[in-house]
């Protein structure tokens, strides 16, 4: 089938047994046809790329046929061991994921069925490498630039590594100064030292780095309201608030304050203190300037008579400011679990029934207290304190969050500390679930209990009043004890999660949220700051909850993608549409048709945005004049891997071909990374869309032997609806042709849902037995 | 005891969670213990009932607990239920546990408070609650519920409604089916056993 002047390489790996303790290689070997035919334990390394170099360049071959694992581990590293051939030149057949993983051992000898798959699957990459013509990847350049979405620790680390590299940043923050949840922590924990450290201090020396970096750019007051990906930039638009008082003019000298006669909960201060409409949202803040909170302020006036340096002003207007950059970085944080939603502990019915974050407060000597330790209700210093664990983490019930928010332990045994080391007097217990200290943290959870704090086991039922104090009912299960601890205050360690900025940018971005709603990761394992958009990563506790050395890590982590995208472009799997401008009319009718947006006319010619067209062909079946083609020879090339597949059938072998995107390949490597099987009869192409698997071929595939089709589409995909209603058209075409049109299977696939794939191979081959047994 | 469920296996925790009285399927094997449903709970505030650990006992596959006294201070107020965190229930496992004692016969004393409600059956052709328990009631709700109950039909005439009991035909055909199946048996058995006292 390969055409006589082409120069055939295959090289069987045999995975160290995962693949060869299933498959009998000898056999594969001598089955196959190809100029060279070599096998190696691990062809992926180093010894590897020198057989199939050696190869390549030796032999002169031209083309290249690996039988290993699958693309999605391997491909870029095959790529680069068939250089000098062009990387499109070479395909891998997938024997381990979607072969040897899937198809077990049979009891003393290879299994046979599975090494027929392989011969098979061999058969087809090699037809699918004799049709494919050499492509370059194309590599898009992006602006030198980013923009940070979020003030708090995370952006503004983010912000300051990108600054440092010569990246041009803007620095967004929503409220009216960066600094974040830390600003208001207090002391903060460190995962050596077992001390408590001043959390202020610890952030200034960021905050004025962040602030005197030339290459950043803070716009406070702002937000992102709208996004669009175009090539390789992003175009934002920030919608920036007047704050009314102008910062260059602003003294800070506090006199405005003064004739102010609003009243409104300081949020800095967890709504414990009040402050006025104008004023500044804390001492250390940036910019240092006063700003009118214009939603509760009357316009009085007074404040504008008093200002000396006539820096307020109220004919201020939004602005939108339009932005294009390169890069993006989410890093807009989280908020905690809003305690009334278990009311069972009594936080807006008694008073002395604070947060871990008011305590926070309370403990701060920047704070309501001035970092005297006491009960809100009557100022004295509580003799007895019960914390409770858990406070919307780790609860399946209504409003509550799965997850463990992972830093409370920590959190709770700190504020313990604290107090403790300042009031040996005031006994305090911990009621937890399990102290989760992870790492170093385990030391500091010893020297918590050193210092006298006290643990019961057991999640507190109820907060109540008895005799005119708290009371806490729990369990302690440890000693089988119901219990009722008397409490002068009880202090609740509420949950993290996903801030309302996260939620919106989440959306204005078109980024994958998860289950519960953080920002989602490519990949939890190992791509722990990409989004599934290119060029937008994730940062901080927007991603999932996390203490802030964990969100600094994981900022300056993507604070080096962008630097990585800044340097070498992005680059993009080639095949993707071509417009041919001399028969291109500009009708239009192809922009129409694109469902990805990825067409447009500009400067008079039709432009192809490669960022985001997939190749799903759709335009070129639009296209009357035929001025549009796929890079690749992609229709060619699916003819000939199914003819591969059906390459010396035996009579009475059933073969059935399923044809998968990106997403329904990746879900089959999950069946086989799983261990769970399917039958052999089914052998997966992968497509770059399934659009692309046009009636004809489908057609010819089951005229020349196959069973069975399978097609499976991601419901996420844009062409989703599209597909499902074409796969009509192309039974009714199949059974014009004589055929059963029930050999055609159409199906939704998922990443996650891997059993319910192997599931439906399975049902569908059993189906196609059927329609055998009724055909004879 | 029971065979069915072999000591040490989850034989027991599956059956439980088979049973149509439980819906909340695996969340049963996902209890970490925390005894929250313990600390809520009024039965164990005022008995030797504990939820958390009639649970443990169901996850170790000790069987003993169906033998327990302690399982009959539940009286389904549903608070464990409704605050589980990992969306257990604790009294639902308790209702099957109760009954798999009551079928083997090891549990026909507890039943016989609950007399009222077959006689209410057998007597008026539906549930109701018991008369001996109205006494009480009257005390904890007040004079208006025991007004407001002397008075049902009067109230349900004005509203347009018929009456709250069946008619007689429908009665005693409801009668006759329980006589036939068994029920009225069963319930003349229990009310024999004359040892219980409250």
């Amino acid at each position: 089938m390969v055409s006589d002047n082409l120069k055939v390489g295959v090289f069987i790996c045999k995975c160290g047994g995962n693949i060869s303790d299933v498959i009998d290689i000898e056999r594969v070997k001598e089955s196959i046809d190809a100029d060279v035919i070599e096998e190696y334990t691990n062809l992926c390394s180093i010894n590897g790329r020198k057989i199939i170099r050696d190869k390549v360049i030796g032999d002169e071959l031209d083309r290249v046929v690996i039988a290993a694992c699958s693309t999605q581990s391997h491909l870029k590293t095959f790529q680069a061991y068939v250089q000098p051939l062009n990387p499109y030149l070479m395909d891998m057949a997938n024997i381990r994921e979607q072969c040897s993983w899937v198809h077990s051992t049979t009891d003393d000898d290879f299994n046979q069925k599975a090494t027929d798959k392989v011969i098979t699957l061999i058969n087809a990459s090699i037809g699918k490498v004799s049709k494919s013509e050499p492509v370059d990847p194309i590599v898009v350049q992006t602006p030198n630039s980013a923009a940070v979405v979020g003030g708090g620790i995370s952006g503004m680390s983010a912000a300051l590594s990108l600054g440092k590299q010569g990246i041009k940043t803007y620095l967004i923050e929503e409220s009216p100064s960066i600094g974040g949840h830390m600003a208001k922590i207090g002391k903060v924990f460190s995962p050596v030292k077992i001390a408590e450290e001043c959390g202020l201090c610890l952030l200034n020396p960021v905050l004025n780095d962040v602030v005197w970096n030339e290459n950043i750019e803070v716009m406070t007051n702002s937000k992102v309201v709208k996004a669009n990906r175009r090539a390789g930039s992003f175009n934002l638009l920030v919608e920036t608030k007047p704050r009314y008082v102008d910062s260059e003019k602003c003294l800070s000298c506090g006199d405005c304050v003064d004739v102010c006669d609003k009243l409104i909960p300081n949020d800095w201060n967890d709504g414990l203190t009040n402050r006025k409409a104008i004023y500044k949202p804390f001492a250390q803040c940036y910019p240092d300037s006063y700003v009118i909170d214009i939603d509760n302020c009357d316009k009085c006036g007074d404040c504008k008579r008093e200002c000396k340096m006539d820096a307020i002003s109220f004919r201020r207007e939004n602005e939108m400011i339009p932005l294009e950059v390169g890069s993006v970085i989410l890093a807009t944080g989280h908020k905690l679990f809003d305690p009334d939603l278990r009311p069972e502990y009594g936080y807006s019915r008694f008073k002395d029934v604070i947060t871990q974050s008011e305590l926070g407060r309370i403990l701060g000597v920047n704070g309501p207290t001035k970092g005297k330790f006491q009960c809100l209700s009557n100022g004295e210093v509580p003799k007895n304190v019960v914390m409770i664990q858990c406070v919307g983490s780790r609860d399946d019930t209504p409003n509550g969050h799965k997850y463990c928010s992972k830093v409370c332990c920590m959190v709770a045994l700190k504020n313990a500390n604290i107090i403790k080391h300042k009031y040996p007097d005031t006994n305090i217990i911990i009621c937890y679930t399990d102290i989760r200290t992870p790492g170093m943290f385990e030391k500091y959870y010893k020297h918590a209990q050193a210092s006298g704090i006290r643990l019961v086991r057991g999640r507190p039922g109820e907060v109540g009043k008895k005799d005119g104090h708290l009371v806490v009912r729990v369990e302690d299960t440890v000693k089988r004890e119901f219990k009722e601890l008397d409490a002068d205050m009880v202090v609740l360690s509420t949950a993290i999660e996903p801030s309302e900025g996260t939620n919106e940018i989440a959306k204005i971005f078109d980024v994958s949220q998860s289950e519960d709603n953080f920002i989602k990761e490519a990949n939890p394992k190992i791509k722990p700051v990409t989004t599934d958009i290119q060029g937008a990563f994730v940062a901080g506790t927007a991603q999932d909850p996390k203490d802030i050395t964990d969100s600094i890590l994981q900022a300056t982590a993507s604070a080096s993608k962008v630097s990585e995208i800044v340097s070498n472009g992005i680059e993009i799997e080639p095949f993707i549409a071509d417009v041919d401008y001399e028969i291109c009319d500009l009708c239009g009718e192809c922009i129409e048709v694109c469902k990805y947006k990825s067409m447009s006319i500009e400067k008079d010619r039709i432009f192809i945005d490669p960022m985001s067209c997939s190749g799903c062909g759709n335009c070129i079946a639009k296209c009357d004049k035929n001025a549009i083609s796929i890079n690749g020879n992609i229709d060619e090339m699916i003819f000939s891997t199914i003819d591969g597949i059906l390459k010396d059938k035996k009579p009475g072998e059933k073969r059935i071909i399923a044809f998968l995107d990106d997403i329904g390949y990746t879900a089959a490597d999950n069946i086989g990374i799983n261990r769970l099987s399917y039958p052999e009869s089914i052998h997966i192409i992968k497509v770059i869309s399934v659009n692309r698997v046009m009636p004809k071929h489908i057609i010819h595939a089951l005229k020349t032997g196959a069973d069975g089709i399978f097609i499976g589409e991601y419901p996420g995909d844009l062409l989703y609806d599209e597909i499902e209603h074409n796969m009509k058209k192309i039974r009714r075409e199949i059974e014009m042709n004589n055929m059963n049109p029930e050999r055609l299977a159409f199906s939704k696939v998922y990443i996650p849902y891997f059993s319910g794939l192997a599931r439906k191979f399975i049902e569908f081959d059993s189906k196609i037995d059927e329609i055998n047994d009724l055909a004879k | 005891m029971d065979e069915k469920f072999e000591h040490g296996s989850l034989d027991l925790a599956h059956f439980i969670m088979n049973d149509i009285k439980f819906a909340q399927g695996e969340n049963l094997l996902k209890c970490v213990q925390c005894g929250m449903c313990t600390s809520a709970c009024p039965g164990a505030q005022h008995s030797d009932y504990n939820p958390r650990d009639m649970i443990e006992y169901i996850l170790e596959g000790d069987n003993s607990i169906i033998e327990s006294e302690d399982i009959w201070n539940c009286f389904y107020c549903y608070t464990c239920h409704s605050i589980c965190p990992v969306g257990n229930s604790p009294c639902q496992a308790n209702q099957v546990l109760k009954q798999i004692a009551i079928d083997e016969g090891i549990a026909d004393e507890h039943l016989r408070p609950f007399l009222g409600f077959g006689d209410s059956f057998l007597n008026h052709g539906m549930g109701g609650i018991p008369q001996n328990f109205f006494k009480e009631m009257r005390e904890d709700i007040g004079e208006d519920w025991w007004e407001f109950k002397n008075h049902l039909d009067d109230v349900r005439t004005q509203l347009g409604l018929g009456p709250v009991y069946p008619d007689d035909d429908s009665i005693e055909e409801i009668s006759t089916i329980l006589v036939k199946c068994g029920f009225k048996d069963r319930v003349e058995k229990i009310r024999e056993i004359k040892d219980y006292e409250k």
